[in-house]
């Protein structure tokens, strides 16, 4: 503490009364709290890094999953070409022989982010490659995201709750999940973006202030640019003006706040190609249109009532104004829905709403693993304690009501209910859950101590330091219980404890389950050492080196990023999934005898086609297990596929007792060629699918239009070269 | 019915009559708002004659004229010495608030109008 005087000469010169000669060496309790604050919101930035880093530590610094290698390909293509490329591009190496206009269809924020971060660092002679700048823009996002935390709780609660937010979020495993190092994914930004526009528009209905509306209109333009989730804001936000103004907390700073941010907001979420008229066309951004003109027309309302000062005429008016207001409102909105020029809830959205449509209607959206219902395993894992601090953020909020807490909680709550309807939107809940969770901590936590710094006797409280006359009066006044301090301290150990085991299971949770790369394996060998499977990446650099450079290769959707990526070769169909008759196409071929798929890929030009099989290493989510989704997603459009006939009794089997169907289709060949000699278990006969767990039924394949051109060193990826068709004669 | 008519006609005084009270600034202002959305009515009938082609152009001019309407209301709440809540507001910086809004609004639409 004796360098203050050195380090700060200015206020001792400038101000001298105000620090008594005995206190200048020491920081006053407001710098003090500033240092403790400032400090903890530095380690807490510092930590949200790190704890996303084990994969890169374990592995290497490589891009995860599928999504991410698209992301990747694009800003590779971003920093070499320039914007305007990127912007115009179409491409022709996916979906051949359709192509793809890749600048229209995708959302430039997460990839403009990284190559501006790039350009940033090359600028001041950082020469750093951009694979890197993309593995650790999540987690670097992830940290932005804990500061934007803390000021938002500092606008609903105070700057304690603000502290626990951050802390809170930094390691929350639901937020983690998707923005690892390595995760290189839209949702890593746009987490960021959702909690920056929300907390500017609360500052703005806190404030009624134009210029914080337009900061929020800017976060929302961010927000759109990263993510199809804005969709959520869009509807959130009339949907809190709506509450305010059926509860009657409506004033004019909300009327400032929410005009400006959507009209602004909307004109630039329209700069968005992929975005386009959606604003003004699709019913999903109706509510928002709605409530714009339900606010106008609100407003007036209240202006006329104030200047007419009257009562009855003011009725008189309110009754004609409303009978025309709501006639051209429904009238508007039923031409509209009618004619079909606002487009109804597109399956994607409408399958939230209605969680069974998908099922029957769209296989596709079905199929994804993440738009699963969620289980309760799934949320004790990504909140564990913020489950139950919840509901009592949530009592907290309704006991001190007001602009900004009834946002967090509407936020909260319908956060929430998607979570529970679909996994991936755990995401979307995790901030509100670790919001409302720190008031609950942060109000309990100050009660407790306020307790126990009840006795003004001995200076040894915990927590900040408060001066001692205070003190002095609050224990005059509570003196009401025995052992209340002793209550209070073991309620504050508690508590400690409870946050102490949160901090332990995200770690564990983060190292365990979050940080798998997905396309390098690990397990265990026979002696407990490490053993990497690195097959993919294997494959998809076989294919880059070997084959012809427009070469065609089919595949199955998942991996059509990836080969595009790593492999440099047009694929098929990729994970992009835009046109169903195309996946379904290769759905048919994957499913039928050989030379009924030899004429489906002849036409579609394919040279190479890729299967991923697990049955050497037991690695289960291989093609044969996805192989009943290609049938269903072929099916849907070729009625010629049925689901039935490769099942037996209903039951999906490959060993002897399979559909004749099965044990012929083109997917059975690839996958199991060969396979009948080898033995993969000790014990097993050859032929064991260690997946499966059963003996295959058809062990003799032979294959008449294709021949096997690669086969990974652990079996996992195979690739098969197409022939071209017999001479006639 | 000639009770409504009366009614009607008493309306439109007082409301006249209030509406004279309101300070020059604040009218100015409300004749802005009214200019402004009386040129996306014209642009909205024009569409109607001539079809939406550019949709975009039609839709960067509509939102243009409803866009400032909309901040110049905004203006008009924070300047307007009877509200309570903007009382420490200075109207300086209302108004560079609005400028700044309104440029914005207006870079954007000029991307945006093609």
């Amino acid at each position: 503490m004796g360098a203050t005087s050195v380090a700060s000469p200015a206020p001792l010169n400038s101000a001298p009364s105000s620090f008594p000669s005995l206190k200048a060496l020491k920081f006053t309790t407001k710098q003090q709290e500033l240092l403790i604050r400032v400090s903890a919101l530095a380690l807490i930035y510092v930590l949200a890094f790190v704890v996303r880093l084990f994969s890169v530590l374990r592995y290497e610094s490589m891009i995860h999953e599928f999504d991410p290698y698209f992301n990747y390909r694009t800003t590779l293509f971003l920093t070499k070409n320039g914007f305007s490329e990127f912007w115009n591009w179409f491409d022709s190496e996916s979906w051949y022989p359709l192509g793809r206009i890749i600048g229209g269809t995708l959302y430039p924020g997460l990839m403009v982010t990284a190559a501006l971060i790039h350009r940033i660092l090359h600028f001041f002679s950082f020469a750093v490659h951009i694979r890197e700048v993309c593995v650790l823009t999540a987690p670097f996002f992830a940290s932005n995201t804990t500061l934007v935390a803390y000021f938002f709780g500092k606008e609903i609660w105070d700057s304690g709750a603000g502290l626990v937010a951050a802390a809170l979020i930094a390691i929350c495993p639901g937020y983690i999940s998707r923005s690892v190092a390595g995760s290189y994914d839209n949702e890593g930004v746009a987490i960021f973006a959702l909690l920056l526009t929300f907390y500017l528009f609360v500052k703005a209905v806190n404030t009624g202030s134009l210029a914080w509306s337009l900061a929020s209109a800017f976060g929302y333009f961010y927000m759109v640019s990263a993510w199809g989730g804005y969709v959520f804001i869009i509807n959130l936000v009339p949907l809190y003006v709506l509450v305010l103004l059926v509860t009657g907390r409506y004033s004019m700073r909300l009327y400032v706040a929410y005009n400006c941010m959507y009209v602004v907001g909307m004109l630039l979420a329209m700069q968005i190609r992929f975005v386009g008229f959606q604003h003004v066309q699709s019913g999903e951004h109706m509510a928002a249109m709605g409530v714009f003109f339900l606010l106008q027309v609100f407003y007036f309302l209240d202006w006329v009532k104030y200047i007419l000062n009257d009562i009855k005429l003011f009725h008189s008016f309110l009754r004609i104004t409303l009978t025309c207001a709501i006639t051209v409102g429904v009238l508007a909105l039923s031409i509209g829905t009618a004619s079909g020029y606002i487009s109804p809830w597109t399956g994607r959205f409408y399958s939230l709403l209605d969680p069974t449509y998908a099922k029957d209607h769209i296989p596709i959206i079905a199929s994804v693993s993440e738009h699963q219902p969620t289980a309760w395993s799934s949320f004790m894992f990504d909140f564990h304690i913020l489950l139950f601090l919840f509901p009592a953020g949530l009592y907290f909020c309704f006991k001190r009501l007001s602009d900004a807490t009834i946002f967090v909680v509407m936020y909260g709550l319908t956060s929430m209910y998607f979570a529970g309807v679909m996994v991936r939107l755990i995401l979307v809940a995790a901030p509100a859950m670790c919001l409302v969770s720190s008031i609950a901590v942060s109000a309990t936590v100050k009660n407790l101590s306020s307790l126990v710094r009840a006795k003004s006797k001995s200076p040894q409280g915990s927590g900040k330091p408060l001066s001692g006359s205070k003190a002095a009066a609050k224990a005059s006044a509570d003196q009401s219980l025995p052992f209340q301090k002793n209550g209070a301290i073991a309620l504050l150990l508690g508590a400690l404890y409870l946050l102490c085991r949160y901090a332990i299971h995200c770690t564990w949770v983060t190292s365990e389950a979050y940080s798998s790369p997905s396309i390098v394996l690990a397990a265990r060998g026979h002696g407990g050492g490490r053993v990497i499977f690195d097959d993919y990446r294997e494959a998809y650099y076989w294919l880059r080196q070997n084959t012809p450079p427009d070469a065609k290769v089919m595949s199955w959707w998942d991996y059509g990023y990836q080969i595009t990526a790593m492999g440099n070769r047009t694929v098929i169909v990729d994970n992009n999934t835009w046109n169903n008759t195309h996946i379904a196409t290769v759905g048919r071929a994957m499913s039928s005898y050989e030379h009924e798929a030899y004429e489906i890929m002849l036409s579609l030009d394919v040279n190479y086609v890729l299967v991923v099989f697990g049955g050497v290493t037991g690695y289960s989510s291989d093609d044969i297990n996805k192989f009943l989704w290609m049938v269903r997603i072929g099916g849907g459009v070729f009625p010629v596929i049925k689901e039935p006939d490769y099942l037996v009794n209903g039951e999906f089997r490959v060993d002897k007792g399979a559909a004749p169907k099965m044990l012929n289709c083109l997917m059975y060949k690839l996958c199991y060629y060969r396979f009948g000699e080898m033995t993969t278990e000790y014990g097993k006969p050859p032929g064991y699918d260690r997946v499966r767990g059963v003996e295959i039924g058809n062990k003799d394949i032979k294959l008449e239009y294709l021949e096997e051109a690669f086969t990974t060193s652990n079996w996992i990826v195979r690739i098969y070269k197409v022939k071209p068709p017999k001479n006639r004669w | 019915m000639a009770k409504g008519t009366n009614d009607a006609q008493l309306l439109v005084q007082s409301l006249r009559k209030a509406y004279a009270a309101t300070p020059t600034s604040l009218k100015i202002i409300d004749l802005y708002v009214v200019y402004a959305v009386a040129t996306a009515l014209i642009q909205v009938a024009y569409m109607a004659m001539v079809g939406s082609f550019p949709f975009n152009s039609f839709l960067s001019g509509v939102l243009s004229c409803v866009g400032t309407a909309v901040l110049a209301v905004c203006l008009r709440i924070q300047v307007n010495k009877d509200n309570k809540e903007f009382k420490d507001l200075p109207p300086e910086r209302a108004f560079a608030d609005f400028v700044l809004c309104n440029l914005v609004l207006h870079l954007v639409i000029m991307n945006f109008l093609g």
